[in-house]
């Protein structure tokens, strides 16, 4: 069988390398090179890095490429692990937490570990966890996907809302509260994309379950978090608060323009608000609301991720080093890029930093890295298994009826038989 | 015996000649398409492969995804590829008109889609059918509608928004080889019909159509194989998730996100992919059947 897959491989890498020759010709040794999606956040503070680093080793050259979307570099990944060619890969990639344990369960030696050069008890437990895999550690933590309710502000005054009555509510009050706003200032309350079930992992984490039982098995049909997270997922559509979006540029051009007033997002997301300078001190942020079930707090996550060095780097030396140095040792370059990106790092000595004690006039004077800091601490955590992507699947399958006021029942009983098919 | 002699000689010169396109043909087509038929019958997660018998067959005939997909497909195929045949052959006859002004223009504007890049008019067309876009405001302004509609989030109007990009890109092609085929009509035949009094619709109907029948019969076929394969526009529109729900998924983007976006399914994914060749290999004998000249017993 082996025989037969190298073979294979072979072949599809004569035809892979043909494409990837001009992205290898640009890296010389000696180069690092690093794959990023988000020019605003993780590709910002990677350059932020790479240029701390540069300082004290000219000799070592980061290029950091964050030209592709996150979808996109998961496909290359994939496709050049399957074919066995690794000419054209990065020395370091990112790589989503919630995803991370496909890769490493999918493709054995793919990726250096790095807890044998790096100590990894100094970063937050959750994310070393992410990607630890027979007791082995294999990413260096980058971001946490903590989770606030971004909101405008201004908006919700006009409502006659204040930040008070945000605190600790649950997601239904947040419809109350999203209808009242609605006919106060015309804006409707959120944006949602029916291709995305990003809101709806968020409030089942929340309550600290996920589409798996422990043992990996599927748990959808019993999973009361789900079920209620369906449910409120519906209020938002048949309360016409919805202004829907298809895409990610669309899903951030709603909010970002004015014509949404709250956004629930990992705290990542805070890079992409702020690059809007003229909206400073337009914008608040609460904690997550709840599922109004036992067991729910108002805490989540959502997305962040990691950096992995995959074996096959000439520059392995140079990478693991370059992580080692600024990332996980330079306090002072996390609590730049706290500032600059809004990206609370995993490193547990940066949250004793100055910039974690700051407010920020964007945000209203308010002490949201903070404020972040103590709900970060209260994420339940849970386990994402290796097949999240087939059952988001299944979920948006069901979405659009959902929405239309179709029985819940009836639909997580078709999740859970698309997704009982599609795992395996 | 020369003469065997040199018709060997020509037979060796002759291979040796095409040997290479042969090699080649044999190693990037022949090679990869029984290696994908092998792997059909392989299950497994990754590179982790074993022979699986009619497992893949079987997870097939479970699968509510792959017939949503192949569903989705067969709406595509049946109401978009009429519509473009017929717009096709109407804008061909009208352009053929040798009285009209401006052919040349016209005949460059509806061939022109076809040029673009199937990335970049999709991207544009997704931007034109946003929430915000220009037809919702075109639509608005006109009165036809009332409230903006979410071309992408609804599943009825995101099929039709496929439907009608796809028809705008390929209408030209296919209006193409009519127009060609048009000038190889004899006019002679049209002018003795006109002289018999034949009113243009049965003109039309009685001499243009069965004079266009092969070049009816190779763009269907040609339409129904580019509809099965169809891709690139619905990756595009939905971020590579065929939504919402699934109503814009075609075989070909749910192979893609087998392979490539969930836990990696070599084997099902090939036996996906066999399921569109056995699919285009029906539907042409098909079209072949129905487009034959039935031949009356004299």
């Amino acid at each position: 069988m082996n025989r037969i897959v190298s073979r294979r491989g072979r072949l599809l890498g004569l035809a892979l390398a043909s494409v990837s020759f001009l992205s290898v010709a640009a890296a010389s040794a000696g180069d690092v090179t690093v794959w990023a999606w988000d020019p605003n956040f993780n590709g910002a503070t990677m350059k932020e890095a790479a240029s701390r680093y540069t300082a004290d080793h000219p000799d070592v050259n980061i290029i950091v490429d964050d030209s592709a979307s996150q979808d996109d570099i998961r496909a290359k990944l994939q496709t050049q692990l399957l074919a066995g060619s690794t000419d054209g890969l990065p020395d370091i990639v990112l790589i989503q937490d919630d995803v991370a344990q496909k890769y490493l369960q999918s493709f054995p030696g793919a990726f250096e570990p790095l807890s044998d050069t790096i100590d990894m008890s100094v970063f937050a437990d959750y994310k070393v966890a992410a990607a630890t895999l027979d007791g082995k550690s294999y990413s260096l933590p980058f971001d946490s996907g903590v989770t606030g309710l971004f909101y405008r502000s201004d908006y919700l005054e006009e409502a006659g809302f204040s930040a008070k009555d945000l605190e600790n509510i649950t997601w239904d009050r947040l419809v109350e509260i999203g209808t009242e706003v609605k006919a106060a200032t015309g804006h409707q309350l959120l944006d949602l994309d029916l291709n995305d079930a990003g809101l709806l992992r968020m409030m089942m984490q929340s309550a600290g379950t996920w589409y798996f039982n422990e043992d990996g098995s599927l748990n959808i049909v019993d999973n009361a978090p789900l079920k209620k997270a369906l449910e409120t997922y519906a209020k938002f559509y048949q309360a016409d608060l919805v202004n829907p979006v298809s895409g990610w540029a669309e899903y951030t051009g709603s909010f970002t323009s004015g014509n949404t007033a709250v956004v629930p997002v990992g705290v990542w997301i805070t890079g992409t608000i702020k690059a809007n300078a003229d909206q400073s001190g337009l914008w608040g942020v609460a904690p997550i609301p709840r599922l109004d079930i036992e067991g729910s707090v108002n805490a989540s996550n959502q997305g962040g991720s990691s950096w992995y060095v995959l074996a096959s780097s000439d520059n392995k030396a140079e990478a693991i080093d370059f992580l080692k140095t600024i990332w996980a040792e330079d306090v002072d370059f996390y609590q730049q890029i706290l500032v600059d990106q809004g990206a609370v790092g995993s490193l547990l000595a940066a949250r004793e930093g100055e910039a974690y004690q700051a407010t920020d006039e964007f945000f209203g004077g308010a002490p949201v890295w903070q404020n972040f800091s103590t709900w970060l601490s209260q994420i339940p955590a849970v386990d994402y298994g290796i097949f999240t992507a087939e059952v988001d699947a299944a979920v948006q399958a069901q979405l659009p009826t959902i929405i239309e006021g179709g029985d819940i029942d009836a639909a997580l009983e078709a999740i859970n038989s698309q997704a009982q098919q599609q795992v395996q | 015996m020369a003469d065997a002699r040199l018709a060997r000689r020509e037979q060796i010169t002759g291979w040796a000649f095409i040997a290479p396109a042969l090699v080649l043909l044999g190693l990037f087509m022949l090679y990869p398409i029984v290696w994908s038929l092998w792997m059909s019958f392989q299950v497994g997660r990754g590179m982790n492969l074993s022979f699986g018998g009619f497992g893949n067959i079987q997870r097939l005939t479970q699968d509510v995804v792959f017939l949503r997909a192949l569903g989705n497909t067969f709406t595509f195929f049946i109401i978009q590829v009429p519509i473009m045949i017929v717009l096709a052959l109407l804008f061909a006859v009208a352009l053929n008109d040798s009285t009209l002004r401006f052919r040349g223009l016209f005949r460059t504007a509806i061939f022109l889609p076809c040029v673009t890049s199937l990335i970049a008019y999709s991207t544009i067309f997704k931007s034109m059918f946003a929430t915000d876009g220009i037809i919702n405001q075109g639509l608005m302004a006109v009165n036809i509608i009332g409230a903006p509609i979410a071309w992408f989030s609804d599943p009825f109007w995101a099929k039709v928004v496929v439907i009608l990009a796809i028809t705008w890109r390929w209408t030209g092609y296919n209006m193409i080889f009519y127009l060609a085929a048009l000038q190889n009509i004899d006019r002679s035949i049209y002018e003795a019909a006109r002289i018999d009094g034949v009113p243009a619709w049965a003109r039309f109907r009685y001499l243009t159509i069965p004079m266009l029948k092969p070049v009816i019969l190779f763009t269907t076929v040609i339409s129904t194989i580019g509809t099965l394969q169809l891709f690139d526009e619905v990756f595009n529109f939905t971020a590579g998730t065929g939504g919402p729900a699934d109503s814009t998924l075609t075989l070909s983007l749910y192979i893609y996100n087998l392979t490539f976006k969930f836990m990696p399914s070599f084997g099902y994914s090939a036996t996906v992919s066999w399921v569109i060749v056995i699919l285009v290999a029906i539907l042409s004998f098909l079209q072949f059947l129905i487009a034959r000249d039935r031949r009356r017993p004299s």
